[in-house]
This record gives C-alpha cells, structure tokens and sequence, in this order.
C-alpha cells in the first residue's frame, strides 16, 4: 500500500527518482498555480479594454493577482522541494489531531508549542474516483435528451456504485424512487423546471 | 422604546402560521445537515436557492436563517456521541464532549451544548436586534477606501493567519480572485477571462463555486480513500441518567457559556473565515483557565478527561457567530460566513442590496427575520435537547447512499438555480478543483472568502484611486482605513512571531530526545 505513489502523478523513472518524487508530488499544484498565473498573465495583456475607460482600467486587479499567483506557485514549489510530505498515516484521526490541523497559527498561539505540521502524502484511489467523474460526466450529457428521471436515477446508482454498493437490483429501485421523489418535490411542488427527456410523453 | 416596537412587529409577522412553518423546515434541515459530517449549513442554504423563486423573501430568508443556526446546534451531537464533529465548527467540542460521554455523562454534555448554543444564539440576536442603529452608523461611514481594507482584512485573515500554511492560503486566495474576476467587468464592460464563451459573460455563480468545492470535492474526496478506511466504530453512546444539569455542573457551565460568547460575537462580524476559530479559542482559554485554578487549589482540572467547560465554552462561541455574522450582512452588506455569503446571493435574486439602506427600504423583512430567530433558537433547543441521540441515528444512514444523496442534490441545486447546462460542466471541474484541494491539504475557506469579496474590493479599489486619481494615499486616509490595517499589520507579525518560535522549538525538540517534551 505503501510502496506505490501516486498514479499519475508519478513519471516512470526508475530507483532514486522516485523516491526524491514521493511526498514530493505536490509540486505539480505550484507549477498548475504558475500556469494559471501564466494564462491570466497573457490574458490580461492581451485583453480588449473599451476605449472611454476611466483608470485604473480592467486590467488593474488582474495584474495584482497575476503576481500574487506568480509569487505563491513559486513559493510552494521552494517549500515542497525543501520539505516534502510524511507519509501518510492511515484510518482515522483522533479530534485532537483534526483540531491540531484545523487551527494553524491561532493554535500555535494557544498552545504555546505546536509543531508545524506537515502535508499528509496520501495515495488516492482513482479508480472509485474514475466512476463517480464519469457517471457525472455521464449525467451532464443525458440529462436534456434523456430526461431527470432517469439520468438523475443512474447518477446516484453510479456513484452508489463507486463507493461499494454491490445490491445491484436493490441499489437501482432505490435511485428511481430517489430521483421521482426529487422530480414531484421539486417539479409539481416547487415549480422547478427539470428536462422531461424521453418520457416527456407519458409524465 | 423603537426598537422594542420594530421587534414585537417583527414576531406578528413572524408568527404566522406559513412563516413557522419555514422556521421548522429550516431548524431541521439544518440541525441534519449539522449532524452529518462533510455537510454544512453553507451547502445546504446554497442548494435551497432555487426556492427564492416560488417563495415570498420573507418566508425564504427565514427558512435560511433558520439552517444556519440548525447547524451550528447540530454539529456537537455527533462530536458528544461519537467523537465525529458534524463540521469543523464542532472539533473542539468533541475533545472534552466524548470524553464526558465515556463517562456516561453524555446527556449532559449534550444538554450543556444545546444549551450553550442556545444562549450563543438568543444573546448575538439580541445585541444585533438591539444596536442595529449603532451598526447602520458605523456603515454609513464606510467608503470606497474602508470597505477595500475590509476585504483585505479577510483575504489575509482567512489566507495567512489563521491557515496552516501561508504559502497554500495564498495559492487559495487567488484561484479564488481569478474565479471572481471572470465575465463581464461591470466599471468598463471588457470581457474578463471569458475565452469567447458566452456562459461566462455573467461570471461564475457563487452557488457553483460552493457547491462544487464543498459538495463535490467531499464526494470525491471520501471516494478516493472509501475502500481503504478502516471501518470506524458506529457505536452511538448511550446518556444515562437525568439530562438535567447537577447545580454543580451548572455553576461550572455557566461562566464558560458566557466567556465563550466573549470569543463568539466578535468573530461573527469580522470576516475571518467562520466559527472554527473562535470555538479553538475559547476551549483553549478554558484549557489554560483550568491549569490556573488547579495550581491555586480552586476545582480540580478536569481538561483531557471530560471538562464540562471545554463543552460549554466552545458551543456558545460557535453559535455566537451567527447572530453577529446576519447582523454584519443585513446592516453593512458584508458576508463574514460562506452561509452568509450565500445569503448574500439571495437577497441579489429579489433584487435587495443588504446595507444600511435595507434597514428603512425592507425594515418589515428584516424583523420579521430578527424576531424569528429567536423563535428558531427555541425550536432548536426543543429540538436538540431531548432528541439527540436520535439525531446521531442519522449517522447509520449507508456512506454509499448519503453520497450518492449529496451528489444528486449538487447536480439539482446547480442546475436548477439557472438551468444551464455550462454549469453543471463548471460544477464537475470545481469538484475536481475541490478534490485537488484537500488532497494537498490547501484550504477552502480563502477561495469562497475571494469569490464573495473579490468583486466588492476591486470595485472598490477603483473608485477610491479614482476618486484620488491614482493617489494611492486615499487608501490609507481617515482613521477606520488605518485602524484596520494596524489590526491585519499587528495579526500578521503576531502569527509571524508564533511561527517562528514553534519552528525554532520544534527544531530542539528534534535534538532532544524524543519522548521528554511534555505535550
């Protein structure tokens, strides 16, 4: 469990390498920040301001977060170089440890002693998360032609799916009756306006 | 008395039938979606937006309010019972709370956080009801250039003092002022980062954003380590005994209520990222309160082994913050919690603008939500006080249908509140962003913070160089403006120092041998 890293985020290089990259993968999150810094960057450049524009113009607020992201990406980069994350330490956390994580600084400040924490490198499990993107993937694209009823049914019966279900049949009924629940409550109740799809008709 | 006069007209038009109806609703939406953990008031008010268009203000905006509060009575159940907070707000209870239940006295503990929250609640309703006309002038003094510093202040609150790591708060603050700034810029009309797609012209939608980095990115989140968690215990925690509160226990209680609210009402109006903070606070001044009675030999200290104060502390803070946080919303127009900043985006569909003016323009709505708020405060505490446990029952509800629930509600909730389809793609690729997040530990409050304020300080930003034409000096005129950048400079230099000092010891701590240090 321990010995791979992250699918995917891991490049195929063999011995040494992969050791420097474990706990390390994070620096893939800076240099996505610095795209993003990039892509505002140029985008603010080479943005079309109205002509009667009063300064500071459009291009004002963006610049500023333009370096903001820059400086941030690079930073975060440096800091996972320098320290990279602990491995990970399974099952669940106590409250004491979940308010050590949650309170930073301020609880630095009450405790008067609080080790700076480091990230937690976890392994994630992309397969489950595979089936929930797709059947959401899925949904998005059925949902006009098909109708709520039953791309909302096989929305939550995939993702029922993913974290384990395996009561097919049982699993199924229980998202139809969800997703009609969903449709009089909301449609005949609440007046919503939910895609009929194919069974427009007989609704 | 005027006030008196507004607030009695406030209950006879709170006290209609309909009107009770939508408070019920709402306390026990919200005490659910506080008792179930990865759910929170935020989501749940953000999902309930499509409403706004079938529902008169009144009734919708109770109905809000009345989650919000639900759901900071809600989260603590589960801390007591099962040492699983609800939400983050409720992690401090769960310290000293489960341990009070290990003892069996788990009805108290329970009894002790309803009761906190109650009070929580009723007194920052009060104060808000009571000094509204102080807040309208203090609102009315707001310019351009104080209401920038305001939002600068809670940009660095939420992204370098109170998060763990200043490098990723700040990684967070601006992915979520990129997310603001796209659409339409409303000073020039330039499209902003729109890449041609006429969907984004409009700007993201706040209901997306929360949606999809707190719905989604949980679902996500707990589905990428469902098949590995080791199954945690679903043992419910049974209260023994009278739920009522030994005067003993009583007189413990009640001084930590009341400090607690000390934390909890100036958190609420300060946009510093929620309640978490305060509850740390005011169970770790309890902690060290505790140490100092135990030394002179007054009560022993009881903390680490089910302090009754370590629960009464935290819960009346936790729920102190939402009184403050409406009264700062309805009287300057300045959303301090995710919940408030969806509220926010309700009262921009009727086409309200909270602020001073909202006061004299929907004075009936704004009591009427006043008054039943404490109405709501009192259906919580029937509602939470003998009924508890059964709350914790909710927990037994199967991960894989809860998700799927959420999930379903997400979709519905985003589509619904504008019927688009290039939404729902902005929603899977916001929980994805929310996935990315909490993976690596970034945190989620500064980029809500930034897609709610961004606009508001940019705007803002502007018209006060405008009004300076380009002196940047306006900035920092008049005595509000310097106050509150004197706070953020202090705040800063203050978690600078504590930084460096816990580093350099945890450094020797290293050195020594392990195992020495006391904890």
């Amino acid at each position: 469990m321990t010995t791979h890293t992250t699918p995917g985020a891991t490049p195929p290089v063999p011995g040494a390498r992969t050791d420097w990259w474990r706990g390390r993968s994070e620096i893939f999150v800076g240099l996505l920040t610095i795209g993003i810094g990039a892509f505002v960057g140029v985008q603010t450049l080479s943005m079309r301001v109205p002509d009667n524009t009063s300064s500071p113009g459009p291009q004002f607020f963006p610049t500023l977060v333009t370096v903001l992201m820059l400086v941030a990406g690079i930073a975060l980069i440096v800091q996972v170089v320098r320290r990279p994350a602990t491995p990970d330490t399974d099952g669940p956390r106590s409250a004491e440890e979940l308010a050590q994580e949650q309170t930073g600084a301020v609880g630095a400040i009450i405790d008067g002693h609080h080790e700076e924490s480091r990230p937690h490198a976890t392994h994630s499990d992309w397969a489950t998360i595979g089936i929930v993107l797709g059947t959401l993937v899925l949904f998005t694209l059925a949902l006009q032609p098909v109708g709520w009823l039953l791309s909302g049914a096989v929305l939550f019966f995939g993702v029922t799916y993913a974290f384990g279900g395996r009561r097919i049949l049982f699993d199924a009924t229980l998202a139809l009756v969800f997703s009609s629940v969903i449709q009089l409550a909301f449609v005949a109740g609440l007046g919503l306006n939910l895609p009929a799809g194919i069974l427009g008709g007989i609704l | 008395m005027a006030t008196l006069d507004l607030l009695m007209g406030g209950f006879a038009a709170a006290l209609t039938p309909a009107n009770l109806l939508w408070a019920l609703i709402g306390v026990t939406l919200g005490t659910a979606v506080g008792v179930l953990p990865g759910l929170g008031s935020a989501m749940a008010v953000a999902l309930l937006l499509p409403v706004t268009f079938k529902l008169d203000p009144t009734g919708a905006f109770i109905m809000f309010t009345a989650v919000y509060y639900g759901g900071l009575f809600g989260d603590s159940t589960t801390s007591i019972l099962m040492n699983t907070p609800g939400n983050s707000s409720a992690i401090a209870t769960a310290i000293e709370g489960h341990k009070m239940a290990l003892k069996g006295r788990a009805s108290q503990a329970l009894a002790t956080s309803a009761i906190g929250a109650f009070i929580g609640a009723v007194t920052s309703t009060a104060i808000v009801a009571f000094f509204s006309g102080v807040i309208i002038d203090i609102a009315l003094r707001f310019g351009p250039a104080e209401y920038f510093a305001l939002a600068v202040f809670a940009f660095l609150a939420t992204s370098a003092v109170v998060s763990q790591s200043m490098v990723r708060g700040l990684i967070a603050l601006s992915i979520g002022l990129t997310v603001a700034m796209v659409g339409i810029d409303t000073q020039s009309g330039a499209a902003r980062f729109t890449l041609g797609v006429p969907s984004l012209y409009e700007g993201v939608s706040i209901v997306t954003v929360t949606v999809g980095l707190l719905a989604l990115g949980e679902v996500l989140h707990v589905a990428s380590r469902i098949h590995r968690s080791t199954d945690q215990s679903r043992e419910v925690l049974r209260g023994t005994g009278t739920p009522w509160l030994s005067l003993a226990d009583l007189r413990r209680a009640l001084p930590a209520w009341l400090r607690g609210l000390g934390f909890g009402l100036p958190f609420g109006a300060i946009p510093a990222g929620g309640s978490e903070i305060p509850t740390f606070l005011a169970y770790g001044s309890e902690r060290k309160l505790a140490k100092m009675r135990a030394r002179r030999g007054k009560g022993p200290d009881e903390f680490g082994e089910g302090a009754i104060e370590g629960v009464a502390a935290p819960e009346s803070a936790a729920s102190a913050t939402a009184g403050t946080a409406m009264g700062t919303l309805l009287g300057l127009g300045l959303p301090t919690s995710a919940t408030a900043a969806i509220m926010l985006a309700a009262f921009q569909q009727y086409g309200m603008q909270p602020g001073p003016l909202l006061f004299e323009r929907n004075g009936d709505l704004v009591w009427a939500l006043l008054a039943s708020l404490f109405i709501g405060s009192v259906m919580l505490l029937v509602l939470n006080l003998p009924f508890a446990p059964l709350w914790a029952k909710l927990l037994l509800i199967p991960k894989r249908y809860l998700y799927a629930g959420i999930t379903v509600f997400a979709v519905l909730g985003v589509y619904a509140a504008a019927y688009s389809m290039a939404d729902l793609w902005l929603l899977i690729l916001l929980g994805l962003l929310g996935f990315m997040m909490r993976r690596y530990e970034i945190p989620v409050a500064p980029v809500l913070i930034a897609v709610i304020l961004g606009p508001l300080a940019e705007t803002e930003l502007r018209r006060a160089l405008a009004v300076g034409q380009g002196d940047v000096g306006v900035l920092f005129a008049g005595p509000i403006t310097l106050g509150i950048y004197t706070v953020i400079l202090l705040a800063v230099a203050f978690v600078g120092v504590a930084r460096a000092r816990s580093r350099t010891r945890a450094r020797k701590e290293e050195t020594a041998p392990s195992g020495t240090v006391p904890r």
